[in-house]
């Protein structure tokens, strides 16, 4: 409760004026962020409309604006009177540390409820029960969780004293960020009867995004916009199309910051690039994403970089809305986003309580590869959707590993369908010791206008970020004219006006170290440990770890800079792979890798598509190795090229269909060689049968890995 | 899904759903909804109104005491929680009806009065309930001829444009209402048992998206099956229809008997009773105590299982309408 009296506060609320009330709330305001402070035009407006008038809200302000305090103020005039507690429904995991303890001060306790805190629940729903609980956070899938439902809400008896949802703009298709849960929310807030207060917040909304927030809301939304200009960001464009060239960019110019900073990716495996370069060059930097989270606590990460014990944070938009931290003083892009509004939020980290930061856009030669294919990866197929439901038709209930068994297509991909089928109503989930999904009695068609509509947004998005990089005029004035910014003016700060800026030009000598950084950059091959899920009945899942691989290694990342395209080049080309693939793959088994035992020998995954290509290259690296090539794995069918199967149980079942090993095999340990590894599960069959056949410690090594599955996570 | 301001405060007051069996102020009661109702009634407000009320109106309005407006504006304040609740049954295809409803079935307010379900959950085809049709009831362990009653009835019903009215449980429900789909009839179940939960058949889910199904229960979604519903849900099979057919009874006991009494002494519908000699004993009992006679061979030749049941039963008092108590 601060230090305020019990009563005073109250009485000032009873009054009912809205003078009071308005007094009453700078003063908690300045209880929570200082003194000196006042409201910021926008900020009253928005809690009287929601905490006194019991209406809706839609707050349009530039990330750093103070939206949290309108929340939290708001929820405590709500709770003076009486009211349940606030549900804040949000994309992010938890609420920053400095934010709850700025609440704290006016007394408002804020909970979370998510997936990775469950040692946390029976604490949260204790205070819920007590009703010591102001606030709680929540995923907008959770609200169609049935623990959640059932457990959860029921402990304050269903009283929400008010809606917060949080990046409103999601809930509109025109938004650049589409996420199917919150057409979810909208409904919700459609059956909300009269006098549930609500509040939107973005600080990224054009007008028509606006505009359709408003039509899907109700009418008697009541919109808060403020101006967007960033005063204290200098931005700058660098395009440097070589992955290698950019990289020793980093190298060069990093120094020249003092403060910490965000290098955004677009995919995984550029940010454990970059991270590993950075690191060599003597940085403290590290990877952020959110594709193990098994191995890097991200929350962790985000918490020693806040100390500033982490210098730099390489990251993929994982590390998104919400991540607070004042004094960001640069944010570069390795790569071009895929919209101005991504673009705004992401370099908009930079420097909030700092009077001068920097955002550096650099852009290369993969950025539309990479996007186009975030693009064409954005929606399921419709036949994809129509295999999934008759599935689910001929049965009760299937997990996601049963239905991966039974359809050809990614995790990933499947996931994202099951949650567009769920939004729809086509589908349903259920618990049962393990999540289940079940066909619903609704009627389902692919709403194919929707899709192609968000698919045209994207596209025109995409178009608009192209142009951005050329753009010779102000920067920050593009970026507030594709917000609809109301007074979008030149900003005098940016490379374009100030008509200087960072070099956009690169040392040869450090190009060069970069490119063999990229070169001997090593690819651990993981070994896999378990069968997937699915894939027969009554197998274990467990790989005994005598019939397990080794830790393996792969060259580089597919058709990436590097070796990538030589690799390319040699399968798709030439049908042949250099030589100069076989002096490179020597030098990082011997000098890099060094295997302990080294393989006595080598054999190579066959394949009746291209039979000589790999053995080929096997035998010729054998030679190289000075140690023998036997060819001992057969295929006993061609099997469809294992990249045309979308998941673990399809690709470890096509391999086990295909593969034989029939004679007698060496008791050394082997290098065992394929050209490109995709799932893994090629090597992992094969190794399984080597160790089962009486080899020794099979070694993994492939000329690339692909890269794309793990992509934008 | 709209939710009639009406519907919605009915729902705050009366419905189980979001809550837990600890909280502090239970929703209102059938008979307590029906004080409240018939109050508002009298001073011509309607349900939806409460929404935008302070506790001193509801007090001076509704003259009731102070520790009773504190728990109707409680309960009024679930409306965050009930619509979540709301909306995820409506994903799962799960509607609502209440009393202020004007598709709630007519039926029940006309014959069960002020005990008429406040609220009705339902999936499928809504207009199927109470069309004309025939209920069939009885244990879920069948002779031969008790399963080709119960045959008989659901395909006669399917082929005539009559409604198959049954539990929806296993035996003669499940008998009866597939042999009704089967010949391209609708059927409605009125649950005792979890509607979430057979829903999933997929069966009922063929049925239900084919618009030939509507499967229906006055208890929470996903109350598992209990005693106590399929005693109170037995009426609500009777009074949807036009005739019912006993199939199988034990004697003064179990939920067939309970409801079959109960339906007789109520004289909502003309009670039929399979009628062969090794019936079961409760069969011969509500023969005595006044149902008609079903006949074992069935009348096959009639061409409608209506008109046969019209023309060997006498018509049971109806009733006047009295005002529609939301």
């Amino acid at each position: 409760m601060g230090n305020l009296p019990e009563g005073k506060h109250y009485d000032s609320i009873e009054k009912g004026s809205g003078m009071d009330n308005k007094e009453y709330t700078l003063h908690l305001l300045r209880q929570m962020i200082g003194n000196e402070k006042n409201f910021r035009p926008g900020q009253w407006e928005a809690i009287e409309a929601i905490a006194i008038k019991k209406q809706r809200a839609l707050v349009v302000q530039r990330t750093g604006w103070g939206k949290s305090l309108v929340y939290f103020l708001a929820t405590k005039l709500l709770r003076d009177q009486g009211a349940g507690p606030t549900l804040l429904i949000s994309p992010l995991l938890s609420l920053m540390r400095n934010q709850i303890q700025m609440a704290e001060k006016i007394g408002i306790r804020a909970h979370t409820i998510n997936s990775v805190n469950q040692d946390e629940w029976a604490r949260v729903e204790e205070a819920l029960r007590i009703d010591r609980c102001d606030l709680m956070l929540i995923s907008p899938e959770r609200l169609n969780n049935e623990y959640f439902l059932k457990q959860v809400l029921p402990l304050i008896s269903g009283r929400i004293g008010l809606f917060v949802v949080d990046e409103a703009h999601c809930i509109s298709d025109w938004g650049h960020d589409f996420r199917p849960d919150y057409r979810r929310i909208v409904r919700i807030v459609q059956m909300l009867p009269r006098g549930v207060p609500v509040l939107g917040t973005t600080a990224t909304a054009n007008n028509r995004v606006v505009a359709d927030v408003q039509s899907q809301l109700g009418p008697g939304l009541s919109i808060y916009r403020g101006p967007l200009v960033r005063e204290n960001l200098r931005l700058q464009n660098i395009r440097l199309s070589s992955q290698s060239e950019r990289l020793a960019w980093l190298a060069e110019n990093l120094p020249k910051f003092k403060g910490s900073g965000i290098i955004y990716c677009l995919t995984v495996a550029d940010t454990e690039r970059v991270t590993g370069w950075l690191k060599k060059k003597g940085f403290t930097a590290e990877a952020y994403h959110a594709g193990n989270d098994g191995n890097i606590n991200r929350s962790a990460l985000e918490q020693a970089f806040l100390n500033n014990e982490i210098k730099i944070l390489v990251a993929t938009v994982a590390l998104g809305m919400g991540f607070d931290k004042p004094d960001i003083e640069f944010v570069i892009h390795f790569q071009r986003p895929g919209s101005v509004v991504a673009y705004y939020q992401q370099v908009g980290r930079a420097g909030r309580a700092l009077d001068k930061s920097y955002g550096i856009l650099l852009s290369g030669n993969e950025d539309d590869d990479i996007q186009n294919y975030f693009i064409e990866s954005a929606f399921p197929t419709s036949q994809v959707f129509q295999e999934i439901l008759n599935v689910l038709e001929n049965s009760e209930e299937l997990s996601l590993d049963e239905i991966l068994a039974k359809v050809n297509i990614s995790k990933s991909m499947l996931e994202k369908a099951l949650k567009l089928l769920e939004v729809d109503g086509a589908i349903g989930q259920t618990y049962n010791k393990k999540l289940l999904y079940f066909r619903t009695p609704n009627p389902w068609r692919l709403d194919e206008e929707r899709i192609n509509r968000v698919l045209e947004v994207r596209k025109s998005e995409l178009a608009q970020m192209q142009a951005y990089v050329e753009y010779r005029g102000c920067l920050m004035q593009f970026l507030l004219r594709a917000l609809d910014d109301p007074n979008p003016t030149p900003c005098g700060r940016c490379a374009n006006c100030q008509g200087k800026g960072l070099p956009n030009v690169v040392t040869q000598g450090l190009i060069i170290e970069a490119e063999n950084f990229l070169k001997n950059n090593q690819i651990v091959i993981q070994p896999r440990k378990q069968w997937p899920n699915g894939l027969s009945p009554n197998q274990k899942r467990i790989i005994p770890q005598e019939y397990q691989n080794a830790v393996g290694r792969s060259l580089c990342y597919y058709g990436d800079a590097g070796w990538g395209k030589l690799v390319r080049m040699g399968k798709y080309q030439d049908g042949h792979f250099s030589n100069e693939l076989v002096e490179v793959s020597v030098h990082m088994i011997c000098n890099l890798w060094q295997p302990d035992p080294f393989p006595t020998w080598v054999t190579s995954i066959p394949s009746t598509r291209h039979p000589h290509l790999v053995p080929e290259f096997a035998l010729r690296l054998a030679e190289a190795l000075q140690i023998p090539f036997y060819p001992v794995i057969r295929r006993t069918k061609e099997a469809p090229e294992q990249k045309t199967m979308q998941n673990s149980t399809m690709q470890a079942r096509n391999v086990m269909d295909t593969i034989c090993i029939d004679q007698i095999i060496p008791r050394g340990p082997v290098l065992l060689v394929d050209d490109i590894i995709d799932s893994g599960w090629t090597v992992t069959v094969a190794g399984y049968l080597l160790r089962k056949n009486g080899s020794g410690t099979v070694y993994p090594f492939t000329l690339a890995q692909a890269s794309t599955r793990n992509g934008n996570a | 899904m709209i939710i009639s301001p009406d519907s919605q405060a009915i729902l705050l007051l009366c419905s189980h759903l979001a809550t837990s069996s600890s909280i502090k102020h239970a929703p209102l009661t059938l008979r307590e909804w029906n004080s409240l109702a018939r109050k508002l009634q009298f001073l011509s407000i309607r349900p939806g109104a409460l929404l935008e009320i302070s506790s001193d109106e509801l007090k001076r309005l509704l003259e009731i005491p102070e520790e009773e407006a504190k728990r109707i504006l409680h309960l009024l304040q679930r409306g965050g929680a009930l619509a979540i609740e709301l909306e995820r049954l409506a994903s799962m295809g799960i509607h609502v009806l209440t009393r202020a409803d004007a598709d709630y079935p007519t039926r029940y307010k006309q014959r069960l009065k002020d005990s008429a379900p406040i609220l009705l959950f339902y999936a499928g085809e809504k207009a199927l309930l109470g069309q004309p049709g025939i209920a069939v009831v009885g244990s879920r362990h069948l002779d031969e001829a008790g399963h080709a009653c119960a045959e008989f009835v659901g395909n006669a019903c399917g082929r005539s444009g009559m409604v198959l009215y049954s539990g929806g449980a296993k035996g003669v429900d499940r008998i009866s209402m597939n042999s009704a789909l089967a010949a391209r009839g609708t059927a409605v179940g009125i649950l005792a048992d979890s509607l979430e939960k057979a829903i999933r058949d997929s069966q009922n889910r063929a049925a239900i998206s084919r618009g030939d199904l509507c499967l229906v229960t006055p208890y929470s979604p996903s109350a598992p099956f209990s005693v106590g519903a399929a005693m109170g849900r037995n009426k609500l099979i009777y009074t949807l229809a036009d005739y019912a057919i006993v199939v199988a009874s034990d004697t003064e006991k179990g939920g067939t008997w309970a409801g079959a009494t109960e339906a007789l002494k109520s004289k909502w519908i003309p009670v039929f009773v399979l009628n062969y000699p090794q019936m079961p004993q409760g069969n011969s009992l509500l023969l005595k105590k006044g149902a008609f006679k079903f006949p074992h061979p069935f009348p096959e030749n009639n061409p409608n299982l209506k008109e046969w049941l019209e023309s060997h039963s006498t018509n049971t008092k109806s009733e006047p309408m009295q005002p529609n108590l939301f």
